[in-house]
């Protein structure tokens, strides 16, 4: 086992943990799919509202390649399909009849999946419409089936503010995740990389075989893929890779021996705003905020489907992303101070040292959605570059990009990375630059320079 | 409560500056005022939903606070040099308060002018007013001599917020520190009013050269330490900031103060500072090795006097670390020190012509630093293609 320390980054300590107890959340009346979650898929509905669906019905499939199916979590009833700008789907909302019908497939024995060919379980993963769950780099899109990556990377840690401890949640389903490892060893010829959290305790991950186990320890983003395939494996241009969540190879493993589609969920609830609902829920895809929260509706929070870093505002009626294991419940900002710019800041949070507070940390604290000022020129040198512990020097990326020298930015190595590995830039900007904003422009422009 | 009142206040005047409104124009200041009395409150819109509570207003303000030290002393000793030149008793109050009459003017004629431009351009690029003027004008204001006629300040801030920064793009965008390129254009367009020896004491008809000038028109061969203490200069006087200099940098304590509030505060970056040290003791010492019979008085100048005297603690700490015109790498910024340092030192010691050198090789070094970070960055590039994946 490889061990990595990365000492670039930070963790934000925020309050609100959710406490490590798996709580049955109740069963949601309305799910959602979300085609926005699906980068990379150009998606047409292959249902109408009121049409009925099961579990497992492909509600949604790829236009370039109609294999590609989006799958209905639940069984029910069609209740709305939402659009939003030049008719862009946004949601398909499915009214849930609590009977969870489900669509079968022949499963696989725990035998038979050692004998199944880089084709079977292409085929069955399309077929039991679960190949979105495996997305590849560059680009952080959904993967194309018909090319082969170099290397699968199983992303087994998260060291996002609050995030899920997916070890927990692996606990006593060694079996299980073992089997799914092994699904996904026959799509490479290259290896299979699990990057876990130094100090896992599961055997799902401690013990896991026929993979390379790589631990990471360190601050945030020391648990983001981009990190993982930086120090295991790093691609260069044209290299592919793809990625998997820990969860989901619980869900590959689910589908091959039960031929069911897998829709359980576990999400941390956390925040200061979701006091009472702290704990990890577990429910289904697609669920809706408030079955986690119990509904109670707070003007004065914000509902993030995700982390404060790189989540999503849904509302309290919104619903949980595809990819997303934690919710979190923030309060929201926007308070205006006396000369706050004078402020000894006592009780401010920064990553600078121009508060007083810098220099005697709290052990936890508070935060709020504040942005602390407005936008202005990049100015300050060396913010954003001890907050990336990759190879890449994040202030001449940015103006490349901001440059359209798709080509710079390649050489400066914008190919590795992701908006996700710059949130904590965008946090501790002083000019409020959307940094992340910035290299997803940069990633689109390479990915349609090509 | 306070802060209530305030925004209910703030909001009534809005109105008057919104679209369609007499003073729509003046939006951008209207919105400076309103963000200088209360903080904006504005909230995030997209992830990441939190944000750190630093923003440039404070990071700004804090370089001017750094300057306080070095706005006191210049208050200070430009009452001092007057009393002295006069011969009158200098009382600590007294001297401050003559400095006040004398300086505070130059300071605000600075801001004023060059504030009319900040928002004359914020106006019509309709974006917001940038803070970063605040330590511009101020800077500028610290490097003239005190003897500087008002309408120079202002056509030189001009100058530098028009030609040093805004033709550029504004903050953020120029090559070239705004301050010091407007000491430099008046250097160069006006010389009588900014070098020889009238211009150092706010008294008519006194003169008193510089250190500096005393070292590099002293006789070949001689000692400048020598001929320092000749001409009355101690070299606890040139530290402290007891000689004829521009306003705001002829002590080093002050500017030593200023420096280790910045460095504390990881405002300006110890790795520049640092380089122009290292670089300016080097070349320093080099000189004071070569040091023979024939070469000039300042080759025995040793590099504690060269930090002590003229603008070089000043420039080190306030204006190579301008992080807009300085190097942004790591490495390049040591580079971009040295460098500094060097060339004060070579401009110092073999061109008496200009003794003060600190202006000029940062407004040089300036122009070469992106050509610096372009080598820094190209290793980095070939670091991450010669890189081999693991096993």
């Amino acid at each position: 086992m490889a061990e990595f320390l990365i000492k670039k980054g930070r963790d934000i300590r925020l309050k609100g943990a959710a406490k490590k107890d798996i709580v049955a959340a109740s069963f949601p009346k309305h799910v959602a799919v979300q085609p926005p979650d699906f980068r990379g898929l150009n998606l047409r509905l292959e249902v109408d509202v009121g049409d009925s669906v099961k579990v497992g019905t492909a509600l949604l499939s790829d236009k370039a390649d109609p294999r590609i199916g989006i799958a209905s979590p639940a069984s029910g009833k069609v209740t709305a399909i939402n659009r939003g700008e030049k008719r862009a789907l946004l949601s398909v909302v499915i009214e849930t009849d609590g009977r969870q019908e489900a669509i079968r497939l022949q499963p696989f024995s725990e035998q038979q999946l050692q004998d199944l060919s880089r084709q079977d379980v292409i085929d069955f993963l399309l077929k039991g419409n679960l190949w979105p769950a495996i997305r590849q780099r560059p680009f952080s899109k959904i993967s194309n089936p018909q090319e082969t990556p170099k290397s699968v990377f199983i992303h087994a840690m998260n060291t996002e503010p609050l995030a899920l401890d997916i070890d927990f949640v692996l606990q006593n389903k060694e079996n299980e995740f073992q089997a799914g490892l092994m699904v996904l060893k026959k799509l490479t010829d290259g290896e299979v990389h699990l990057c876990i959290q130094e100090g896992a305790q599961s055997k799902a991950l401690t013990q896991a075989k026929g993979v390379q186990t790589h631990s990471f320890a360190g601050p945030h983003p020391a648990g983001n893929v981009s990190t993982h395939i930086h120090y295991v494996d790093p691609i260069k241009k044209g290299d592919l890779v793809w990625y998997v969540e820990a969860q989901d190879v619980l869900r590959i493993a689910a589908l091959f021996l039960k031929g069911v589609y897998p829709v359980e969920r576990i999400v941390a609830v956390t925040g200061e705003g979701a006091a009472g609902h702290q704990v990890y829920a577990k429910t289904i895809l697609g669920a809706p905020l408030a079955a986690l929260v119990d509904g109670e509706r707070n003007e004065r929070m914000r509902y993030l489907s995700g982390s404060v870093l790189t989540g999503k505002d849904v509302g309290a009626q919104g619903f949980l992303r595809r990819y997303d294991t934690q919710v979190t419940v923030l309060p929201a900002g926007g308070k205006r101070e006396f000369l706050g710019w004078l402020s000894p800041g006592l009780k401010k949070y920064t990553f600078s040292k121009t508060f007083l507070s810098a220099f005697h940390p709290a052990r936890e604290v508070s935060l709020d959605t504040d942005e602390h000022g407005s936008h202005r020129a990049m100015v300050l040198n060396n913010v954003y570059d001890p907050l990336v512990p990759l190879d890449v020097m994040t202030d001449f990326l940015l103006k490349a990009v901001l440059a359209g020298n798709v080509e710079e930015a390649e050489e400066l190595g914008i190919l590795e990375c992701d908006e996700e590995d710059f949130a904590l830039c965008t946090f501790a900007c002083p000019s409020k630059t959307d940094v992340g904003g910035i290299v997803r422009q940069g990633l689109d422009l390479a990915e349609k320079e090509g | 409560m306070f802060e209530e009142f305030l925004e209910r206040r703030s909001k009534k005047i809005r109105q008057l500056f919104e679209k369609g409104k007499p003073l729509e124009k003046l939006y951008p200041v209207h919105e400076a005022m309103d963000a200088f009395l209360l903080t904006l409150g504005k909230t995030t819109k997209k992830a990441p939903y939190v944000r750190d509570a630093v923003d440039l207003k404070r990071v700004m303000s804090f370089v001017v606070i750094a300057l306080i030290p070095c706005i006191l002393m210049g208050f200070y000793n430009t009452g001092y040099q007057i009393q002295m030149a006069k011969g009158a008793a200098h009382s600590l109050m007294g001297c401050l308060w003559l400095g006040l009459v004398k300086v505070l003017p130059i300071i605000m004629v600075s801001y004023i002018a060059g504030g009319f431009w900040e928002v004359l351009f914020a106006v019509v690029r309709k974006h917001e007013i940038n803070e970063g003027f605040l330590v511009t004008g101020i800077l500028f204001a610290l490097i003239l001599p005190p003897t500087i006629p008002l309408w120079q300040v202002a056509v030189g801030i001009s100058f530098g917020v028009v030609i040093g920064k805004e033709i550029f793009g504004g903050t953020g965008m120029n090559i070239m520190n705004p301050a010091l390129t407007a000491r430099a254009f008046i250097f160069f367009a006006y010389p009588a009013q900014i070098s020889g020896d009238a211009v150092w004491i706010a008294v008519d008809g006194f003169t008193r050269a510089t250190p500096l000038a005393v070292a590099a028109i002293a006789p070949k061969g001689a000692s400048a330490i020598a001929a320092l203490s000749q001409a009355g200069y101690t070299f606890q006087d040139a530290f402290l900031g007891f000689i004829p200099g521009s306003i705001g940098e002829t002590s080093a304590l002050a500017c030593l103060i200023g420096l280790i509030f910045l460095l504390i505060t990881r405002v300006a970056s110890w790795r520049i500072v640092a380089g122009c040290v290292l670089g300016l003791t080097a070349m320093s010492s080099v000189f004071f090795m070569l040091n023979g019979d024939n070469s000039l008085a300042l080759f025995s100048l040793p590099p504690y006097w060269h930090m002590a005297l003229g603008g070089f603690a000043f420039g080190a700490v306030f204006m190579a670390t301008d992080p807009v015109s300085a190097c942004a790498t790591q490495a390049g910024c040591w580079i971009y020190g040295i460098l500094i340092g060097i060339l004060t030192v070579l401009i110092r010691v073999v061109n008496p012509a200009y003794p003060e050198g600190v202006m000029l090789a940062i407004l040089f070094m300036n122009i070469f630093a992106p050509l610096i970070d372009h080598f820094v960055v190209r290793q980095n590039i070939k670091r991450r293609l010669a890189r081999a994946p693991r096993k």
